[in-house]
């Protein structure tokens, strides 16, 4: 066990200084010069001159390399080229937006989507079904944006029962929080249910028609036992890996999502970055999203093995 | 189209209860205002570095206006006016020594006290901090002395006019020297100046806040307890926030977005002329890059001016202006705004007609095969797009052939300031004073000469506007070299933008003025 978390370690180190040294590579691939981007309106030579020198611009790219790692393994991640302000700031103020936003765009993705899923389900060939398909179907379609401004257009200003823009910490005043954070919880969240729901009829139709739900059936266990108790719950192995899955799709999708309310997550942070060329906040961000999928991927993998014994040894019995 | 266009906006402006319509001018709102209540301003773009001499954007601008005053300001009709300083400058006869005096008795917002030493301090960090966006604006000063407590004397290596005017604008602002002292490179982080609000805290991409300043010299007249500004890039989302009550204040709208709130009984409309311009800029000698020596440049439009004039000529500005601002602009034909109070530019009414017949035979007459075949990099917005699009239509038929390629930002700068391009969209949003309009961008190598244009009689007409201090003369220099400019076809003035601030009807107080700031210190809730 030990010998293959120290494995699987190493990989994971390994792959975050390729991913670094990705990062820190297609950032300075991109197009355009910081110094101009940073420069503005008001450019002289003696000024960008100055603004690369400031910022280790006319350095070598390995020498910048080694100076970003070696202030990052120390924690100090510096300071945006843009505002000025320390970029470990910046994230520890963007991360807890961006985790509130995709975790409630989650739980409705859950409820809603295995409500509707069991439902189109169970009432095979009904209306029920027909609608659950139809509202999936608007729910993978509709593009983000426009559903966003829909939802303020109708929720925040005819129906003001929403914010429709901002951000309050849950910590500082929760209802607060929740008023801002439903309508973009919704717009991100609606495609996933989509994709939840679709998954969990598959497999509950699967389920439904599975030898054991016969026989429970047969046993004459209540109907919502056999549903709930049997058919569901072997239905949701693969209904968490496909939310597993999208994970990433969630994060992608706060982008734009984050830029139609105006909550300073993650996404608005690195798009901001990205077209001020940013370089400081550009990689500290990617490099710690990097970090985070490296590390959920290596307790998955050791959450696996301690459930599948043959994982670690490699499916030699 | 036209007649159409005209019957929507007198049908809008019969919506509008409050005192504007679209086109009218209207800067200021005098009702009464009570104490208290917190402002909510949302700016088109999240601002650079909150220190006023490495800031660069505009919407910085707008920030500092609420906590960082100048040693001048300009009033409603744009004349420069004491605001830090006790008097306009004294400037002596020869024009090479100017004295600033300052008002008694001002208190940093960190409860230090500005005197002459003060000033010296932050004129000097402004002129020579490595990376400062103030050194060429103050290259003329060559001496920064305090010869009394509350006196400065700068020596200048020439007489230097647009001085007043740089003076009331990031240049002019005071920072306190113990902060300076104290922060150093992160005084960004911690600004300390005079003004009626003093810095509190950011978030990046989210918000600046601001409380009222207990040391201000006015307190009692600053009514609001704070200022935040949010920035918020989408005009739709900044709509949205106003109708909502989530903002009190949009600065910087768009056509499209004012026509909607024009019909909204909540929200209220300021409107007051740019001092910049918008046009696009032409590759007539960029060969070796910025600020370097112009070259000759193989294309059609670098190698015969009757091209460029015929490019010109199939352009209809006023067509610009209603298709895609809704005639909410205004067309321009030259670098200087005609509500420069020094030395006004040509008015929209005088610009030069389209010309489709003439700009064909001029063609002819270049010997040039048609269609022209020209590339135009235009900004990802959509609004940039549309003015492209309708060039587009507009010189097909006198016989170009315009191709369109949006370019995002940093990498448009880049590719133009290298001379990469053909065509380019180009816009400044002014200075108060005429030379901040025209010698970066005209003269030859300028800094921020991106069309390669080389013009001995160019470069002489920006140096004597410097120098001549007679206001007459000098609109006579303007003149000549908005002239000299136009036939010259290197940078081709399009329009014009207003600055356009939305705000709620329950807010009174604020200023819009020409330099595009949103002046926040009068402002408040209505009684």
């Amino acid at each position: 066990m030990t010998k293959y978390l120290l494995t699987r370690l190493r990989q994971s180190l390994i792959t975050l200084f390729l991913v670094s040294v990705v990062v820190f590579a297609g950032i300075r691939a991109l197009p355009g010069d910081p110094a101009l981007a940073l420069a503005g309106e008001e450019r002289s030579p003696e000024a960008l001159a100055a603004i690369r020198e400031s910022y280790g611009l006319d350095d070598n790219v390995v020498v910048q390399y080694g100076r970003f790692i070696g202030h990052a393994l120390t924690g100090d991640l510096g300071n945006s080229s843009r505002t000025g302000l320390p970029v470990a700031d910046a994230i520890g103020q963007a991360l807890p937006v961006t985790l509130e936003l995709a975790a409630l765009s989650l739980l409705l993705a859950i409820v809603l989507g295995i409500g509707a899923g069991v439902v189109a389900a169970v009432r095979r060939g009904k209306p029920e079904e027909w609608l659950a398909n139809v509202i999936a179907l608007i729910g993978l379609s509709i593009p983000t944006f426009w559903l966003g401004i829909v939802l303020v257009l109708g929720f925040a200003i005819a129906l003001p029962v929403f914010a429709a823009s901002g951000y309050v910490p849950f910590g500082t005043d929760p209802i607060d929080n929740l008023r801002r954070m439903v309508l973009p919880a919704i717009v991100l969240g609606s495609g996933l249910a989509a994709v939840v729901m679709r998954q969990t009829r598959a497999a509950m139709l699967d389920s439904l028609s599975a030898d054991y739900v016969r026989t429970a059936r047969a046993k004459g266990l209540s109907r919502r036992s056999v549903i709930g108790g049997h058919a569901l719950r072997n239905s949701l192995v693969t209904v968490v890996t496909v939310l597993g899955l999208q994970l990433g799709h969630l994060i992608s999708g706060a982008v734009v999502t984050e830029q139609i309310f105006v909550l300073p997550g993650f996404g608005k942070l690195t798009i901001d970055a990205v077209f001020t060329r940013d370089y400081a906040t550009l990689q500290a961000v990617v490099l710690c999203t990097s970090a985070a999928y490296i590390l959920i991927n290596l307790l998955v993998d050791v959450v696996y093995s301690v459930i599948d014994p043959r994982i670690r040894l490699g499916g030699a019995r | 189209m036209a007649v159409a266009l005209v019957s929507l906006t007198s049908g809008c402006a019969s919506l509008q209860s409050s005192a504007t319509e679209v086109g009218g001018v209207r800067k200021t709102d005098e009702r009464p205002v009570r104490d208290g209540g917190t402002l909510t301003v949302a700016l088109n773009s999240d601002p650079d570095k909150l220190d006023p001499t490495l800031a660069q954007t505009l919407v910085g601008r707008t920030v500092f206006a609420g906590m960082c005053e100048k040693l001048y300001d300009i009033d409603e009709d744009g004349a420069v006016v004491p605001q830090l300083a006790a008097a306009l400058p004294g400037v002596s006869a020869d024009g090479r020594t100017v004295t600033l005096t300052v008002r008694p008795g001002l208190t940093f917002s960190d409860g230090t006290r500005l005197d002459a030493r003060a000033v010296v301090t932050s004129l000097l960090r402004h002129r020579d901090l490595p990376g400062s966006a103030r050194g060429t604006e103050l290259a003329p000063v060559t001496g920064i002395r305090a010869t009394g407590p509350l006196t400065v004397s700068l020596t200048l290596d020439h007489p230097y006019v647009p001085l007043t005017g740089v003076l009331a604008d990031r240049a002019g602002m005071v920072m306190s020297p113990a902060a300076l002292k104290k922060y150093g490179k992160d005084f960004t982080n911690h600004p300390s100046c005079v003004g009626p609000f003093r810095f509190v805290e950011r978030v990046g991409g989210d918000r600046i806040v601001l409380e009222k300043d207990p040391h201000y010299y006015d307190a009692d007249n600053v009514r609001l307890d704070g200022v935040v500004y949010k920035p918020i890039p989408d005009g739709n989302v900044r709509l949205a926030n106003l109708r909502s009550g989530d903002l009190q204040v949009g600065d910087q709208m768009g056509p499209v977005d004012v026509r909607s709130a024009l019909t909204e009984p909540k929200l209220q409309l300021f409107n007051s002329p740019s001092l910049g311009y918008q046009g696009i800029g032409l590759n007539v000698g960029n060969v070796n890059g910025l600020g370097k020596k112009p070259g000759r440049l193989d294309t059609p439009i670098a190698r015969d001016v009757r091209v460029r004039e015929a490019f010109e000529l199939a352009i209809d500005r006023d067509l610009i202006n209603k298709v895609v601002f809704q005639g909410m602009y205004e067309p321009a034909c030259g670098p200087i705004s005609p509500q420069s109070a020094i030395a006004p530019g040509v008015k929209p009414e005088d610009c030069p007609r389209r010309d489709v017949a003439k700009a064909r035979k001029l063609l002819k007459e270049a010997g040039v095969r048609t269609p022209v075949r020209i590339e135009l990099k235009t900004s990802t917005t959509p609004e940039q797009g549309r003015v492209g699009q309708v060039l587009q239509a507009m010189v097909k038929e006198a016989g170009f052939e315009l191709t369109l390629r949006p370019t995002e930002y940093a990498t448009m700068l880049a590719e133009t300031d290298a001379g990469d391009y053909d065509v380019f969209t180009s816009g400044w949003s002014g200075r108060l004073d005429p030379d901040g309009n025209v010698s970066n961008f005209l003269k030859t190598a300028g800094a921020m000469n991106a069309y390669g244009l080389g013009d001995p009689r160019i470069d002489a007409l920006i140096a004597q506007g410097r120098t001549v201090a007679d206001p007459a003369r000098r609109t006579e220099i303007y003149d000549e070299l908005t002239r000299r400019v136009q036939d010259a076809h290197a940078m081709i003035y399009l329009y014009r933008q207003k600055n356009y601030v939305v705000a709620t009807k329950d807010v009174a107080g604020i200023r819009v003025y020409g330099d595009g700031l949103v002046r926040v210190r009068t402002a408040g809730y209505t009684r």
